[in-house]
């Protein structure tokens, strides 16, 4: 009985119950927002039935559960009391219904906004790498770089938009150009403090192999380096994105900065939410392929 | 000729103002396939001396000659086991022997190399667990694989730094002994030196032991251990010359721990 009626079931119910209360906005179609509550819902029954790990179990339970006390709340003081401005604070159902006709104007501006962030995040990692392996490696260049980096890499990045714009031709290069910046100096610190770090016996014992220059960059210093080149790389890529829609607040015409943007500026608050939530979605869709790709590449390590 | 020849070898670090004499006036040969230990106290050097051999350090005085030819770093006719890391943790324990053995053997095929890799591994036991990383595997198996890198690297000298520090004793005689057997398989001898803090391992495994002391860093005293082989350990440590030696090795080791305390004061 109480692995039934644990919290998170018990606030789904109240979701429920709620909605047979009359509304006080109109035009509300509540069944966006009870089909949310029962995908949810199904959701976290499947995993209680099909996890074994009993903890992710809970875990789910206990974030589903706030999820539902969120919405309760939100739903209460909009379309149910109508305490909150209508203007700044639409209910979840029109966000939902918003979210969903609004889709195909967002994935293209998520398309429009990849196309920046990869252009700008990718160039910074294949640059930021090699260079930093060649010059950690050599000592001199090292002690001859590191100060500098400890001058130019703490300068936020957003202050170089302007000049940005004023010198690259369009709008496009000069967001590429800030986001390259942005994720440039973190990856580049990252990778060269590991390469300097890296532990002497793994070293000397690639020496007593006698590998070839080439092999110990690569082969040896590069792997050796490689969990700090991904917390480097982890940082750069959540500056990208900050960078990503800064850059696009100002100046685009299209993007998922640009869209928050351009309907806060008509007062339509509807579109501005349904822009950040779309954004923390997508967020979290990287950030998870992103831990994907870093579990595989340290597999090796306990 | 002997295959490894020190003469007169120092080693001074230069500090601020000050030089430090990690090791003093070495002069040992070693013959072809033999084994040779190194014992002594920490500090005694033992380990800078192997670096020195390994190519990874220079001596500041005298010279060291292999084959007749003074060392010019690392090379691939000396193999190393270290107590630590010999093996790269981001590469299973078969990619760590073909990583070996593509440095030895550049002009070999991968099929030809995976061949002999496969084949060391089964060797050293290591058969079922080749394609685990080294954080996988205990610290007697990350040895066993760092051995068998060094056999099949086929190396005319395999220079050890302390291999068994870190392994239980059980394993240790276990690891030991797969050293004898590798070593002693039939094929010509490779010449060994093992850098070693356990007396009872240099006797056992040695012809010779280089008793080091410390401050600066000498040899002390050279032993030829004279037991015929191959040699059963449980009947050999029962022998009196066992003891014997073994006895007069912990006073040569413990030595310069009684001055350095005080003499009188201390009895073992």
């Amino acid at each position: 009985m109480r692995r039934i009626l644990n919290l998170t079931n018990v606030l789904f119910l109240a979701t429920l119950i709620l909605e047979l209360f009359p509304s006080k906005r109109d035009g509300i179609n509540a069944w966006y927002y009870i089909g949310l509550v029962l995908l949810l819902e199904i959701f976290y029954i499947l995993n209680v039935i099909l996890k074994k790990d009993e903890e992710k179990t809970q875990t789910i339970g206990d974030v589903t559960a706030i999820v539902y006390g969120v919405l309760i709340i939100w739903e209460i003081f909009t379309t149910k009391t109508d305490l909150a401005d209508k203007l700044l604070f639409p209910s979840p159902s029109s966000i939902l219904s918003l979210l969903i006709s609004e889709l195909p104007e967002l994935l293209k501006g998520t398309v429009s906004s990849f196309q920046l962030l990869l252009t700008g995040y990718i160039l910074a990692l294949a640059l930021a790498i090699p260079l930093a392996l060649v010059i950690g490696w050599r000592k001199r260049l090292y002690k001859a770089i590191n100060p500098l980096t400890k001058v130019f890499g703490p300068i936020p990045p957003i202050v170089y938009i302007p000049y940005a714009i004023a010198i690259l031709p369009t709008f496009k290069a000069a967001s590429i150009f800030i986001i390259f910046i942005g994720a440039f100096w973190p990856v580049f610190i990252n990778t060269l403090n590991g390469v300097f770090n890296v532990d002497r016996r793994i070293i000397d014992s690639a020496k007593a192999l006698s590998v070839s220059e080439g092999s110990m960059l690569f082969q040896v210093i590069l792997p050796a380096t490689l969990p700090s080149i991904i917390s480097g790389a982890t940082i750069g890529l959540v500056m990208s994105f900050i960078l990503l829609t800064a850059a696009e607040m100002i100046g685009a015409t299209s993007g998922l900065g640009w869209y928050v943007k351009y309907f806060s500026d008509f007062a339509d608050y509807p579109r501005v939410i349904v822009g950040i939530i779309f954004i923390g979605v997508v967020v979290t869709g990287v950030t998870f392929l992103f831990d994907k790709i870093e579990r595989y590449l340290l597999r090796w390590r306990k | 000729m002997s295959k490894i020849c020190l003469q007169n070898v120092s080693l001074k670090y230069q500090e601020q103002n000050s030089s430090f004499c990690a090791i003093k006036d070495i002069s040992v040969s070693i013959n072809e396939g033999e084994f040779v230990s190194i014992i002594g106290p920490s500090g005694c050097g033992k380990s800078t001396l192997l670096s020195l051999l390994t190519g990874l350090n220079f001596p500041t005085d005298g010279y060291i000659l292999l084959d007749g030819k003074q060392i010019q770093g690392t090379g691939t006719e000396r193999g190393v086991v270290f107590q630590h890391y010999s093996l790269f943790p981001w590469m299973s324990a078969r990619k760590n022997l073909i990583f070996g053995l593509k440095q030895v053997y550049k002009s070999k095929g991968r099929k030809e190399i995976e061949e002999i890799a496969d084949k060391y591994l089964d060797l050293v036991g290591l058969g079922d667990f080749k394609n685990k990383y080294p954080s996988q595997l205990s610290g007697g198996m990350q040895q066993r694989v760092a051995i068998a890198r060094a056999f099949a690297m086929n190396p005319g000298i395999l220079l050890m730094d302390e291999p068994f520090g870190a392994i239980d004793a059980k394993n240790r005689v276990i690891l030991q002994e797969l050293l004898l057997n590798l070593w002693d398989n039939g094929n010509e001898r490779k010449t060994v030196i093992l850098v070693t803090h356990d007396i009872d391992e240099a006797i056992l495994l040695s012809d010779k032991i280089i008793v080091m002391s410390a401050g600066p860093g000498t040899i002390k005293k050279q032993i030829n251990v004279e037991f015929k082989r191959p040699r059963d350990r449980t009947s050999l440590i029962r022998s009196e010359e066992y003891t014997n030696l073994r006895n007069k090795l912990v006073g040569l080791f413990y030595d310069d721990l009684i001055e350095k305390i005080g003499g009188d004061e201390v009895v073992l």
